[in-house]
């Protein structure tokens, strides 16, 4: 990169720029102006309305409206899912972005357009598709409720939901970074004789961290935050199968308003240090495609 | 280390790659595959690596059948046209990289490592840049690193895909030219793709030229410069002069002059292609016999010789002459000038030949 200098011959104190008038840049303005108070109107305002609402009756309020047992088992659920979804997701991904960009198979563009499956579904038919699947009603529903095992309306349902909610983002977020480099490099590490373990773990992984890191928080901010999918399976049994995003709405419709805001000015937490993370891998990234 | 290519094809969907290909490569050789891009040079190469599979024929390496050993047991150097250096290691993991995968039974210790590594890295003479990063490198001294990265694991042989094609033509020179001591030194057998026939000319100890997945010819360079086999090799190596005509009993007639051609003597009346070097063309005093007649448009000097352009009066065709600076100053004609030009040598191709060949 070229460090910018000032030409020697200028003074260190700036001159005054002589007085010519340039004309205003009235379309830069303009657009900028639409962009921030659109910004400001859609997102800056509701995030700042949650935390003035959870805290309106004050700090003691709020924490005892997120100690609550049934808030708390609410968070609890919401790590479980995400801590399950997230690295089989984190697997499912790394293995099928290396497939996709790395061989050539028949059935390949199939796979691609399966993967964004999840994207183009709406939440509500993904959680659908388990009720139907495993509910009482459903295919296999019999069989399970002969054996005593609970799908639906319970925690598998939820983990099932959330990981079939969340399963593009990791592939999403390689495939492209792994076509784009190429496969020299892991035709020279076969070459040299390295196993398809050690090229992946050595040559692939190390090329595609940031991005790996990203599709990872990415997903678990979707895992987490999931609302359509996991109402759908979840029976809404209070301090059993309710995810916080599930929670906040009964509070909500509870007129609970100052612990519904509560919890989810924990969500609106979570966004926050998402994005800031990201904002740290995407500087990272952008400093290695420099190189 | 031999290498035996038998009866190798390879098609990619509906194009042909390889055709029934054999070549015998002979240990400690330096072979150059040339041809055009799409000619089928760089798979073949993939091929010998293991890093294609042929859909039919074998590979031997010393008389040892090694068509279905895996790409990684292969133990063959292969150097990448861009390198294909593993970009999040430094210049000395990616040398060591083909030492560390080993399985620990065969893998040297570190110390050892360390020495092999800083060994090869002194021969590429880039010691000093171990602990850099590929992106902090210019483009000559990446591709010398991917040549040590190869050497690294003892192979049996080096396979190099268009080793110089990325460099400017300064580096590439150069790099040629260490090349070739490099090989002298180490005497490892080794095949290096080129489209570029200088490279191939000064390098290789053989080449061999691919067109359409076939082998057109194989033979040292000065043979297949001075005596090429097909027309394909007479345009591809080297400026050449194309005169159309007639053959009838061992002579052909290409508009005035005539060229002798006893491999043909038993063919009657035949269309057909003389193919003539500009440096086989000479300019007569007189009109003769032999001579056509063409108008001199211009004379470039390049150094020691001078070349000629010029148009034949019967058919307005282009011809290129090279003269040597003393022959053009004795013979004392400008530009504008009628001229007489007589082959001193040339090959006659038959139509039909050239058609089966250029099909």
């Amino acid at each position: 990169m070229a460090a910018v200098f000032p030409p020697t011959s200028m003074p260190t104190t700036p001159a005054r720029r002589p007085a010519v008038r340039r004309p205003m840049p009235w379309v830069p303005i303009i657009l900028t102006s639409v962009a921030l108070a659109y910004l400001a109107l859609f997102l800056l305002v509701p995030l700042a309305a949650v935390f003035f609402e959870a805290f309106k009756k004050g700090a003691g309020f709020y924490w005892d409206a997120i100690r609550e047992p049934d808030a708390w088992s609410a968070i609890q659920l919401t790590l479980i899912a995400s801590a399950i979804a997230v690295p089989l997701n984190l697997i499912f991904g790394v293995a099928a972005a290396w497939a996709i960009a790395k061989f050539d198979f028949r059935g390949k563009s199939l796979l691609i357009t399966l993967i964004d499956l999840p994207f183009s579904v709406s939440p509500v038919i993904s959680g659908l598709i388990y009720v139907l699947i495993f509910g009482l009603q459903g295919w296999v529903g019999p069989w399970l409720s002969e054996h005593d095992i609970k799908i639906i309306f319970a925690v598998p349902g939820i983990v099932l939901a959330t990981i079939f909610v969340t399963f593009p983002f990791v592939a999403r977020e390689l495939i492209p970074l792994m076509q784009a480099q190429g496969r020299e490099e892991e035709e020279a590490a076969a070459v040299l004789g390295a196993s398809g373990w050690q090229t992946l773990w050595y040559v692939t992984l190390p090329n595609v961290k940031w991005g790996l890191l990203y599709g990872v928080i990415l997903c678990n901010a979707r895992a987490m935050g999931e609302f359509g999918a996991v109402s759908v399976v979840s029976g809404h049994i209070r301090g059993a199968t309710n995810t916080l995003p599930l929670h906040v709405e009964i509070l909500y419709n509870e007129y609970a308003f100052a612990a519904a805001f509560a919890c989810a000015s924990l969500l609106a937490f979570l966004a926050l240090i998402t994005l800031a993370i990201k904002s740290i891998v995407e500087a990272r990234q952008q400093k290695e495609h420099r190189k | 280390m031999s290498i035996q290519v038998i009866g190798v094809s390879k098609r990619f969907g509906s194009f042909e790659a390889l055709n029934g290909v054999n070549l015998d490569i002979q240990p400690g050789e330096l072979v150059a595959l040339l041809g055009p891009s799409g000619s089928g040079k760089t798979t073949l190469l993939r091929v010998i690596a293991g890093l294609e599979q042929p859909d039919s024929g074998r590979i031997l390496f010393n008389g040892e059948d090694t068509t279905d050993t895996r790409v990684q047991e292969r133990e063959v150097g292969f150097v990448f046209q861009h390198y294909a250096l593993f970009r999040h290691m430094s210049i000395f993991e990616n040398v060591a990289f083909g030492l560390r995968v080993r399985p620990r039974a065969l893998r040297p210790s570190e110390a050892e490592i360390k020495r092999r590594v800083m060994e090869l890295l002194k021969l590429i003479q880039l010691d000093w840049l171990s602990d850099r990063y590929p992106h902090q490198l210019s483009g000559g001294q990446r591709q010398r690193v991917a040549l040590a990265r190869a050497l690294a694991i003892e192979p049996k042989v080096l396979l190099l895909d268009e080793p110089f094609g990325a460099l400017d033509a300064k580096v590439r020179k150069e790099l040629r030219r260490w090349l070739r001591r490099l090989h002298d030194e180490i005497n490892l057998t080794s095949v290096f793709v080129t489209h570029d026939q200088e490279e191939a000319l000064e390098v290789a100890d053989r080449i061999v030229v691919v067109n359409q997945g076939r082998i057109e010819q194989v033979g040292t360079p000065d043979e297949v410069y001075d005596h090429p086999a097909t027309p394909f090799v007479y345009e591809f190596l080297g400026n050449v002069n194309l005169f159309e005509g007639r053959v009838h009993n061992g002579v052909a007639d290409v508009g005035g002059g005539r060229i002798h051609a006893p491999e043909h003597r038993n063919v009657a009346d035949t269309a057909a292609t003389a193919y003539v070097r500009p440096h086989d063309i000479d300019i007569a005093s007189a009109a003769g016999a032999d001579t056509v007649e063409a108008t001199l448009n211009h004379a470039t000097r390049i150094g020691s010789v001078v070349r000629l352009e010029l148009s034949r009066k019967d058919n307005g065709a282009y011809v290129e002459v090279e003269l040597s600076r003393e022959r053009f100053e004795h013979l004392n004609v400008a530009t504008g000038n009628m001229v007489h030009f007589k082959t001193r040598r040339a090959r006659v191709f038959l139509a039909e030949n050239h058609d089966s060949d250029a099909a």
